[in-house]
């Protein structure tokens, strides 16, 4: 009883840093994207509110909450109301299957450094990102706007399409790490990352997971000049707020991902693992912001041709050439 | 406590709750959603037999309707676009002639 | 605790599918089905399966539904009214099915009112599962990869934009 006791108490001081840790870098993110993207253009970027501008997450937050929280005439009501918590809490639960360090020795019990380590993590995080589409899409159909509803339609399409490879891409990994957990995946990285093992899986990845994440290149659903604000432009107030900081989080989790999949979890010499850990998923979140900053648009057509008949293709022969070195290796 | 005959109630209050769908909706997607919720009771009977004789060919079997589910929900669509293209209308009732 | 875990996610799933039939707007049935898809993949993991119920997650609510809801915004679809009210070449065959279910399972449960024959405590660890398929199982799972292949290939002959009757003739 006390074992079990202890064992939920350790789970719920887990799940309290995370969310206060993901909140944080989430709301930090924003302004490192927003500082850095300016620095590209040369300006500035926000340095009014406090040094250096350190302050402005908290009045950007203090904005969105007292703004008025608006709902169109003719919307569906309560559609409207849950979309955009979908958004950000499919993007927080992400987080329960990633482990950030290895397994802790403590007052002689073995802590693990994962909220739940499932044997089916990879396959969770699977079912969480698509079940963030309906976030987007209910949102964009029940603000009954014409430029909503292209919006909604426009990132189902894209998700669905780019789901596909985004989960061939990692049939590679699953299948040198050999388990679907993602503590087994980072064990399977001690000696040399994946990076280096399946190139081609990870620049599949990268691409599938900046078009999973609606990002500037990929950004089709709100492409601002040519259907306003897409799903969100009905939204105002904090309910815009969830959609915004969701995105950021997802952000947070396609970092966690990569490391996790990719760049060897907490592997890595001298620091301590959380400390590469941490290092690495924001590394990956300024390759996001630098994309951001450097890529233009393409076309809707263009984007849907390059998903099916160019990543899909490759991902599936990615598998194969895999299975075939694996089985030379073995046999 | 729960036995396995629970599960098979559940599973049969689903698919009668199924047919009851494909039998009063005239729009052809709801009628397509209540055929997907009739697979799902069958895999609820598999996964819960399975679990009951302990054997896992329940557990495969229910990949196999799977596939079969995703198979007819796509082609089932495509058939449902092809018809309002002609038609305007996914109203089953309208189905009725062979050439329009 | 399993009992009670077996009755809040019964109650939910049929509630949200008992729902979902009765709804007039398309895309609320969607989501009320999509809540009752994710009550059974957690009465999969209760059973067992953990595999399965990512799948059930995964396929189902993620894919096939968002499918339906893509056809529903791509056409447009109003609501529609339900029907007035029963008649017999609906529901005749619909009340024999259902009663002759629940008569069915309801003898098979007041058989055995104590619940002896408890549903064990089956775990499928995923390893074994993906053995069984692509070992025993593997020539099923060819046969089966091959529908999904003839599906997509006729869900792209049907949906293609046919070609315009001016530029036959």
């Amino acid at each position: 009883m006390n074992d079990l006791l202890i064992t939920l108490l350790l789970i719920l001081v887990k799940l309290g840093l995370i969310f206060g840790v993901v909140l944080g870098m989430a709301a930090y993110l924003v302004l490192a994207e927003r500082k850095i993207l300016g620095r590209m253009q040369l300006r500035y970027g926000p340095n009014r509110v406090g040094p250096g501008g350190m302050i402005q997450p908290m009045c950007d937050v203090i904005k969105l909450i007292t703004k008025e929280d608006f709902i169109p005439d003719r919307a569906d009501k309560w559609v409207f109301l849950f979309a955009p918590g979908l958004t950000a809490l499919t993007a927080l639960l992400s987080f329960a299957v990633v482990p950030f360090a290895p397994p802790l020795h403590l007052f002689g019990r073995e802590i693990p450094m994962v909220v739940c380590d499932l044997n089916v993590g990879v396959l969770y995080i699977f079912g969480l990102s698509s079940l963030a589409v309906y976030g987007v899409v209910l949102g964009g159909w029940a603000s009954n706007s014409k430029y909503s509803l292209i919006g909604a339609v426009r990132s189902m399409a894209q998700l669905i399409s780019y789901e596909l490879a985004l989960g061939l891409a990692l049939v590679p990994v699953i299948m040198t790490a050999k388990s679907f957990s993602l503590t087994e995946i980072v064990m399977s990285q001690a000696d040399w990352p994946n990076l280096l093992r399946h190139p081609l899986a990870f620049i599949i990845f990268m691409i599938a997971v900046a078009a999973e994440s609606k990002r500037t290149p990929f950004d089709m659903p709100e492409a601002e000049n040519e259907i306003v604000g897409g799903f969100h432009t009905e939204y105002s107030g904090m309910r815009f707020g969830l959609f915004f900081v969701g995105e950021y989080i997802s952000l947070i989790v396609i970092g966690a991902m990569t490391t996790v999949f990719f760049l060897g979890g907490w592997h890595g010499p001298f620091l301590p693992p959380v400390v590469w850990f941490v290092m690495k998923v924001l590394f990956v979140a300024f390759l996001f912001i630098w994309a951001r900053g450097s890529m233009p648009r393409p076309r809707y057509d263009q984007l849907m041709h390059f998903g099916w008949k160019v990543l899909l293709p490759l991902g599936l022969v990615n598998v194969v050439i895999t299975g075939a070195v694996l089985v030379a290796l073995n046999g | 406590m729960i036995s396995v005959y629970h599960y098979m109630s559940v599973a049969a209050i689903l698919f009668a709750l199924g047919t009851f769908g494909v039998l009063t909706r005239r729009n052809a997607i709801v009628v397509f959603m209540c055929i997907e919720l009739m697979l799902n009771s069958v895999n609820l009977t598999f996964i819960a037999l399975s679990s009951h004789l302990q054997n896992m060919d329940g557990q495969v079997f229910v990949l196999f309707v799977m596939t079969v589910a995703a198979a007819e929900a796509a082609v089932g669509l495509a058939l449902m676009i092809a018809f309002y293209r002609n038609r305007e209308s996914i109203d089953v009732d309208q189905i009725n002639m062979l050439k329009w | 605790m399993a009992s009670l875990l077996f009755y809040i996610l019964g109650f939910i799933m049929l509630t949200a599918t008992l729902l979902c039939i009765t709804r007039r707007n398309p895309v609320h049935a969607v989501i009320y089905l999509v809540v009752g898809f994710f009550a059974l993949a957690l009465m999969f993991y209760l059973l067992g399966a953990p595999l399965v119920a990512a799948w059930e997650v995964i396929v189902y609510a993620g894919a096939i539904m968002v499918l339906f809801l893509f056809i529903i915004m791509m056409l447009g679809l109003a609501p529609q009214e339900l029907p007035e009210g029963p008649n017999w070449h609906r529901w005749g065959p619909l009340v024999l099915l259902s009663s002759s279910l629940m008569a069915c399972t309801l003898l098979l449960i007041f058989q055995d009112p104590a619940a002896t024959e408890i549903i064990g405590t089956y775990y499928l660890a995923p390893q074994e599962l993906g053995e069984a398929l692509f070992g025993r199982y593997a020539l099923a799972v060819e046969v089966v990869s091959f529908q999904l292949l003839f599906a997509s290939i006729g869900a792209y002959m049907l949906g293609r934009s046919l070609p315009k009757e001016d530029d036959e003739s």
